[in-house]
């Protein structure tokens, strides 16, 4: 492990001071600017691949194609994307006002920057889930400090070097530390705090903001649930899509499928299908020296896991282990409501447990009663029972017949819902998080318009009066049209 | 709690999901502000002595308006979206569900009691939300009518209303919600923060601030007099878009001064303090705190008409104002919330853009100009929840409009469409169809040479040239 050097809280307030001072200078307003600085995001991800995929593989032994896929090329598209859409995005909005008297007030909507923002990372995906929100601040017109985490060194100490080397540092700076310095960039003031990381460190930091009164955007943990419709899906496909979500990164991911509900008579059928899919993904045994499966991130989270299996009720198909490894395990034999030490909190790794239910409704109240998850999989193809999950639970997303692909269309929001956090980012969502809707009007110094407006202006007459009134004796609908 | 828990089981049933259920607790809403419209004028004037105009045409008129035109949008806003996405990505039906976040409270404060409490309510019922609504203490008769009336028609299962002080408002805090709307100050928005972190409740906050108000020299002295004394009297001030400060150059201020006094005299023939159409301050503290202000500022009393005399038997304050304050003045440490207005002279646009940037963003920036160089200069130079040119609190008849503060003046947006967001949940939604696997088949591991090259080749986009100086 590299050792990781942490900056100082006086080096964090100079960083937060000048980051301030070029955000006043007016320094990232311009467009050319935010393009530019855009694009060099694009050249440092497509430039230095192979300098990002050596961190990658020295911090969490990631396999190239779980580097590029999901890390290295969005970030390129992502910055591309930003580019072609500025335009558009950083354009004042001219909303359509029906009422004639006012539709001379030249009513904008202004897409201001908010300011100073910070990007505190996590270690499990540090590329895309610090640039994704960083091409974002910067589409905005935002100056920006990132706080990767010091649990993913080699990644940490690269992208300072790298970010350093290709933005301008005058608007764009990288810290590094632990949970001092942490705490420290939480007590200045800031105008957002972009936060992925666990549940618990959520509070810590939306306890921290809210004394500055910081808007926030809360990325945090999964504990996604799987329902998995044994009449009304195809088994195998629904097993093989799981499992690749599963496997990304050995589970240690927000939106890994965390465990999985199916009716009592489907349960056989699932499990073995697991073992089919597995079985085609790693013919040498997911172990084997040349396979994809990516390490467990240290010691500590590896015995926690082994705990959880020493401890659990369930059946367990799996679990050998080899280093910092650990094939995808899966415990079935598991009913609810359950318990089991598996459920109490996310797992973050290669273990699924298969729990039983009678009814897809024992599967909806058991999903009820937990934590609002970051994303509910559903794979089914019967409409009703979609419907039920659409009107019946609650999740940041909601996604049919497949894991993780929907992480590839910036078109949609990603975000939380309750402990699972708020805001959202991709795409647009992410320049939105970063920008504040000034509204705007302009009115006209022509005498008409104080004419027209005169009855406002006290000493009120019954004119005003009727003026006044107006709006209060509209004619509301009909009781029996509503 | 039990209040809450009733209203999440409401919630839970679905009831507040169909769009006519909403739509019918919309009319039933507006009802009940024009059945009620003299019962809502009686008791806010009770609470506040607001003249019956300001209630009928900024509460009363308002909350019937923006029901109505709620209720007639909400089909557009909840609908369904499938956004646009590339070919590749068309079968896997990407949506944009419009889901209620769930069960919601609304704090409220006293000094525009109606709207505050009924235009938030009206997004969380666009929303399919339940709510509770908490309104301030400090108007009792209107809290005690709205307690009354609401039950009678909104369901009483999915609106609730909850009375009391702060031990009420702690133990509200205390439960878990699945928003905090609250309008206020900033000292009470960091306690209900605290509280909303142990939960990771999502927060609207709609704070106040020093909204100031910069008077160009080529600007019409008078004109700017009479919108900027119009918006400062609604409510006698007490409001937080209320222009609090005025910065205007030296050689312009005595005109201005008498564009003020000429605007006072029409609106107010006999002075304010004993119009009936001007109103008083809320209780005896504020009353002692602006009086405390006026006494201490080392502005210059105006000896004119405007010279603010006051009552403290009635807690009415004329409209006052004062020239040639200075920063570290009394009347520049705190947001006024009260008639006072005071004049600080600058020498030019960058001096007053530099006052105003060495304090909290406010809530609302106020800019008296024709200039298209200044505005743009204002613009960009500057941060703040709205920027209003060339007139005082008229934004607020904009429905179109996103109204929200930045830094010290909070965080969150409403009116119309902006309040029906705030209260819903963007849930995102895929739907991968079976058909699709042969197009996926190559993620799966083993990776062969083909698929590494296929699956890491998305890096090699080419990039278009660029430079720091955009040449």
């Amino acid at each position: 492990m590299s050792n990781l050097e942490f900056h100082t809280n006086d080096k964090i307030s100079q960083a937060h001071k000048d980051l301030r001072q070029t955000f006043l200078k007016g320094t990232t307003l311009p467009l050319e600017f935010r393009r530019h600085q855009l694009l060099q995001v694009a050249r440092l991800a497509q430039e230095k691949q192979e300098a990002i995929l050596s961190a990658l593989e020295a911090d969490l032994g990631r396999h190239p194609v779980e580097a590029y896929l999901p890390e290295i090329g969005p970030i390129v598209a992502s910055a591309l994307g930003a580019v072609q859409c500025l335009d558009d995005w950083a354009r004042p909005e001219n909303p359509h006002i029906s009422e004639q008297w006012r539709s001379n007030w030249n009513t904008t909507i202004h897409k201001a920057p908010k300011g100073v923002v910070v990007i505190i990372s996590p270690w499990n995906y540090p590329w895309i889930i610090t640039f994704g929100p960083l091409i974002g601040a910067i589409a905005a017109g935002c100056t920006v400090l990132i706080k990767p985490s010091e649990h993913s060194p080699a990644c940490a100490k690269l992208m300072q070097d790298l970010v350093s080397e290709y933005l301008d540092p005058r608007a764009f700076r990288v810290v590094q530390g632990a949970v001092d310095e942490t705490a420290h960039i939480l007590s200045l003031k800031w105008d957002h705090i972009f936060f992925t990381g666990s549940t618990r460190v959520g509070r810590i930091v939306a306890e921290a903001a809210g004394k500055n009164l910081t808007p926030v955007t809360l990325e945090l943990g999964g504990q996604c649930p799987v329902f998995v419709d044994g009449k009304n899906t195809n088994l195998s496909l629904a097993a093989k899509r799981i499992l690749w979500g599963k496997q990304q990164n050995a589970g240690q991911v927000c939106v890994a499928p965390n465990h999985v509900f199916v009716e009592k008579e489907f349960e056989g059928k699932l499990v073995s299908a697991f073992g089919e899919a597995a079985k085609s993904f790693w013919p040498d045994g997911a172990l084997d020296a040349k396979s994809n499966l990516a390490r467990i991130v240290n010691k500590g989270h590896f015995k926690h896991l082994q705990s959880l299996l020493a401890r659990t009720k369930g059946l367990i198909k799996g679990g050998k282990t080899e280093g910092l490894r650990m094939e995808p395990t899966f415990v079935h034999n598991l009913n609810v409501p359950t318990d089991d030490v598996l459920m109490t909190s996310e797992i973050f790794g290669p273990i699924l447990p298969i729990i039983s239910v009678n009814s897809v409704d024992e599967a909806i109240e058991n999903i009820r009663s937990g934590p609002t998850p970051l994303v509910l999989y559903v794979f089914t193809e019967d409409q009703e029972v979609k419907n039920k999950f659409i009107q019946q639970t609650q999740s940041g997303q909601l996604i049919f017949q497949e894991t993780f692909g929907q992480l590839a269309v910036p078109e949609i929001p990603f975000g939380g819902q309750g402990d699972s956090g708020y805001g959202a980012y991709l795409g647009k969502y992410s320049f939105d998080t970063f920008t504040h809707l000034r509204g705007s009007i302009d009115v006209p110094l022509i005498p008409e318009v104080d004419a027209a407006m005169a009855l406002k202006y006290p000493p009120y007459n019954p004119g005003s009066e009727a003026f006044a009134k107006y709006n209060a004796n509209l004619p509301i609908p009909d009781k029996s049209q509503s | 709690e039990q209040i809450r828990d009733t209203l999440r089981a409401t919630f839970k049933s679905g009831v507040t999901r169909p769009l006519a259920w909403r739509k019918h607790q919309l009319y039933q809403l507006a009802r009940m502000a024009q059945n009620e419209a003299e019962a809502f004028c009686e008791a806010i004037g009770k609470d506040l002595s607001k003249p019956r105009t300001e209630v009928l045409m900024a509460e009363v008129g308002a909350v019937i308006d923006r029901t109505i035109k709620s209720a007639q949008q909400v089909d557009e806003w909840a609908k369904t979206e499938y956004p646009e996405v590339p070919d590749w990505q068309k079968g896997w039906k990407p949506t944009l569900l419009k889901a209620p976040k769930g069960t919601v409270l609304i704090i409220s404060p006293w000094n525009y009691p109606m709207i505050l409490t009924f235009q938030p309510l009206i997004g969380a019922i666009a929303a399919g939300c339940c709510a509770v609504l908490k309104p301030s203490e400090a108007v009792p008769h209107f809290s005690q009518l709205i307690a009354e009336l609401v039950p009678k028609y909104l369901d009483p299962s999915a609106y609730h209303v909850v009375n009391g002080a702060v031990a009420e408002a702690t133990k509200l805090l205390e439960l878990q919600w699945d928003h905090i709307f609250y309008t206020g100050n900033g000292k009470v928005a960091r306690i209900i923060s605290a509280a909303a972190a142990k939960h990771l409740t999502p927060l609207t906050l709609e704070l106040g601030g020093k909204s100031p108000v910069i008077v160009d020299s080529a600007y019409d002295m008078e004109l700017a007099a009479k919108r900027i004394l119009w918006g400062k009297c609604n409510n006698s001030g007490q409001i937080c878009i209320a222009p609090d400060y005025i910065l205007v150059p030296w050689n312009k201020q005595e005109e201005l001064v008498q564009g003020f006094e000429k605007a006072y005299k029409t609106f107010f023939p006999n002075g304010a303090l004993d119009a009936s159409h001007y109103g008083s301050i809320v209780n005896d503290m504020h009353f002692n705190r602006l009086s405390s202000l006026l006494d201490r500022t080392k502005g210059e009393k105006v000896t004119q008409a405007m010279q603010g005399r006051r009552d403290a038997s009635r807690k009415r304050i004329e409209p006052t104002l004062v020239k040639g304050v200075a920063d570290g003045d009394s009347l520049l440490e705190e947001e006024l919330f009260g008639p006072v207005l005071p004049i600080v002279p600058i020498d030019n646009l960058d001096e007053a853009i530099a006052f105003i940037n060495a304090r909290p963003h406010p809530l609302v920036l106020y800019a008296f100009t024709e200039d298209p160089i200044a505005k743009q200069r204002i613009i960009d130079e500057t941060q703040s929840g709205g920027i209003v040119f060339n007139d005082t609190f008229q934004q607020l008849a904009v429905d179109e409009l996103p109204f929200a503060g930045v830094g010290e003046s909070g965080h969150g947006y409403q009116v119309m469409k902006y309040t029906f967001e705030t209260f819903t949940q963007l849930r995102s939604s895929i739907d991968m169809p079976k058909e699709a696997e042969p197009f996926l088949q190559m993620r799966y591991p083993p990776h062969g040479p083909e698929a590494v090259q296929a699956l890491t080749g998305g890096v090699y986009q080419s990039i278009p040239p660029s430079s720091p100086t955009g040449k």
